[in-house]
């Protein structure tokens, strides 16, 4: 397990993320463009290339046409004009160069080297570097038809270095707006998130000012933007819960404080009155068995609330094995017997008996309580019903007494501690009022749930258990 | 029982230790008092003691390592651990190195004298007698049937299981979470007065028409059965 946690980093935050994937995005965009214009730019001048060596090619074929006889170098020299950086060569078909020009590329190899194309068309033009320069050029061969009786190879070249020097230069630019654009980017997608976490820090301002003196403050939701409302609206959720498990445990204290004070005072006072003055033996036993009666409730207080307390605070502690719930409720009637005989009522039980996964000792307790609550509010003559039941998810066992409504005020109050129905007064041999908290407890550390309702005639609490086979 | 058996209690709660010794002593046996589980465990290894009485919490060793310690020589004695803490864990963990039984503080003197006196019992006691008589009263513990004076007296099955207990351990005072403990398998605190309505319902049946009265009810603590002194 622990291996697994060494692994688990904590994840980059939202800003370095936006910024992360906006700064890619804009990167891939960017290289796109740059490639793409690059390629049209590269189109364009082959293009541009590739019509003027057109031009000066049927310039040439033009100019062999008029002097017939191929061997008039002036005149060849002369068909090109106006054009810079711009080579042709002319062979006769036995390979003899009627005309070289006086620099630029060696273009008889390179006539020779390539085989014949047509220049206009734009096909087979190659590029070649030679005495560090770089060059364009195609070779033609022209002639044997009505034009030109004589067939010649003309090979023409220009020097493209200055649109290459353009290319590079328009790259190299191209690279600087790109860099600019991409540090512009990223530092404003990150100020975008900064400025966009403000409403976060602001509503994380406002949940640090919620002390537990404060737990009644709740964040607005519509006061931030609409992403955080389902958050905020969550964390209200959450804060009403805490305060309300605040406030129970609050009042759980004034309550402990309260139950433990009076019997304190009460020995305390009986006490002091004993000793006030001289009394006989009879007197004084009479005052210690006062106390240890005392003592005895409050010792029972004490262990109801320390039992209340374990099963909440950890309620796996349980020891499951698979009780037969019949059997369990019959051997409880069995317990309270002499009492339902004395108080003049029936119990009965009604349902199928089936197992349920659950802790034995604790179940017996939870059902116990239900039982005795429930003999407690019954009148003599009137029969308690247990009833056992299973839908597919749940074990549902149900005790029904008949009796007065109880009030649906009380009703929610029922399983709170220390809760007493009002009416009835703090009988002796009864405890404090923990024993359906107890239930509640012990239900829910099974990851059960328990209700009560009350009509005119009847009143049922309602046990559900999960199924064994969960 | 022989009243001569030697108990040793190791508790650090110089009031709580002073009175178990005190209570312990009064109900006739010899009480020897370690304050720490240092001492508790030297005392328990160096001489014999019937039962040992351990509380779980004590200064320099506490009850569970000492009770390892002893349970490491061999040693059998019973003992009873005594938890401020009543979780299932502190229990188990008790009862699985070797404690005997386990009292949870804040516990009644009544019930730890009774859990003292059934740990005793359960090594040498005839619990194959089949006839208690008290006084008048007659238990057939074969034929789970009682007399009183010569006089059937009938009795539901608990009913009799509840006298038998009292027979029993006549004269002890058995608090009301033994008795549901033993009779009903009822461990934990019930808010009602079942028991003491059990209680009445079997007096009527055996004291209410016969003298003397057996069943006596000791106020705070519990029942007890016995021959009256007076």
């Amino acid at each position: 397990m622990t291996d697994r946690f060494v692994f688990l980093r904590r994840p980059a935050s939202l800003s370095l993320r936006v910024t992360g994937l906006v700064g890619i995005a804009m990167l891939v965009v960017f290289l796109i463009f740059s490639w793409v214009s690059l390629r049209l730019l590269d189109r364009h001048f082959a293009g541009m290339d590739e019509e003027e060596l057109g031009v000066i090619a049927s310039s040439v074929i033009r100019a062999l046409s008029e002097v017939q006889d191929g061997s008039d170098a002036q005149a060849l020299r002369r068909a090109v004009r106006g054009h810079h950086g711009v080579y042709y060569h002319v062979a006769d078909a036995t390979g003899k160069a009627l005309y070289e020009p006086k620099d630029g590329p060696d273009l008889a190899r390179f006539a020779h080297g390539v085989p014949s194309a047509t220049v206009a068309a734009g096909q087979d033009m190659t590029i070649w570097e030679e005495d560090g320069r770089t060059y364009r050029g195609g070779v033609i061969v022209a002639g044997g038809d009505g034009e030109l009786s004589e067939v010649y190879t003309i090979a023409v070249a220009m020097d493209i270095g200055g649109h290459l020097d353009f290319i590079r230069s328009f790259r190299r630019i191209q690279w600087w707006i790109i860099c600019g654009a991409m540090c512009i980017v990223i530092l404003m997608s990150w100020f975008a998130v900064r400025w966009g976490h403000i409403p976060i820090r602001r509503a994380n301002d406002k949940v640090r000012a919620i002390t537990s003196s404060k737990l009644y403050l709740r964040l607005d939701p519509t006061s931030v933007p609409i992403e955080l409302e389902e958050t905020i609206a969550s964390f209200n959720d959450m804060l009403g819960r805490v305060e309300d498990g605040f406030e129970q445990l609050a009042n759980f204290s004034a309550d402990i404080a309260h139950e433990l004070r009076t019997p304190v005072t009460n020995v305390m006072t009986q006490t002091e009155v004993a000793l006030g003055q001289a009394r006989s033996a009879a007197e004084y036993r009479e005052v210690l068995y006062s106390n240890l009666e005392e003592f005895g409730r409050l010792n029972r207080t004490i262990n109801d609330m320390l039992f209340l307390a374990q099963t909440e605070n950890d309620p796996g502690n349980l020891n499951l094995e698979s009780v037969n719930l019949k059997e369990t409720v019959l051997g409880l009637f069995d317990y309270f017997e002499a009492l339902v005989e004395e108080r003049e009522v029936k119990l009965e039980i009604r349902g199928p008996g089936f197992p349920v996964h659950a802790d034995r000792e604790m179940l017996r307790r939870a059902l116990s309580n239900l039982i005795s609550n429930a003999i407690r509010y019954t009148a003599s003559g009137e029969t308690i019903t247990v009833r056992l039941s299973q839908t597919d998810r749940d074990a549902v066992i149900s005790v029904e007494n008949p009796g007065e409504k109880v009030p649906p005020e009380e009703l929610s109050r029922i399983f709170n501690r220390f809760y007493r129905a009002s009416g009835s007064a703090h009988r002796k041999g009864e405890g404090a009022g923990l024993g359906l908290a107890i239930v509640k407890s012990i239900v829910e550390a099974h990851g059960g749930s328990v209700s009560a309702l009350s009509d005119e005639r009847l009143t049922k609490f309602h046990v559900l258990l999960p199924s064994t086979n969960n | 029982m022989d009243l001569t058996m030697k108990l040793l209690v190791v508790e650090d709660e110089p009031k709580t230790a002073d009175y178990v010794r005190q209570g312990l002593m009064e109900a006739g046996f010899v009480v020897d008092l370690a304050r720490d589980g240092a001492d508790g465990l030297h005392m328990a290894t160096g001489e014999h003691y019937d039962l040992i009485v351990l509380d779980v919490m004590l200064p320099s060793l506490d009850g569970r390592q000492v009770l390892q310690s002893i349970r490491a020589t061999g040693n059998q004695v019973p003992v009873l651990f005594l938890t401020a803490r009543s979780s299932v864990d502190d229990r188990v963990q008790g009862l699985e190195m070797g404690a005997d039984d386990y009292l949870v503080k804040p516990f009644a003197f009544s019930e730890l004298l009774a859990r003292v006196r059934t740990l005793l019992r359960r090594g040498g006691a005839s619990l194959s007698q089949d006839r208690i008589q008290i006084a008048d009263l007659v238990l057939d513990l074969a034929r789970r049937r009682a007399t009183r004076d010569g006089h059937r007296v009938n009795l539901t099955s608990k009913e009799f299981a509840l006298l038998e207990l009292l027979a029993r351990r006549q004269g002890e005072v058995l608090p009301r979470s033994l008795i549901a403990s033993q009779v009903w398998d009822m461990n934990f605190d019930s808010d009602t007065n079942v028991i003491d309505v059990a209680i009445r319902r079997l007096r009527a049946k055996i004291d209410d028409n016969f003298e003397p009265k057996l069943i006596q009810t000791v106020r705070g603590m519990g029942y007890t059965l016995d021959i009256p002194d007076d």
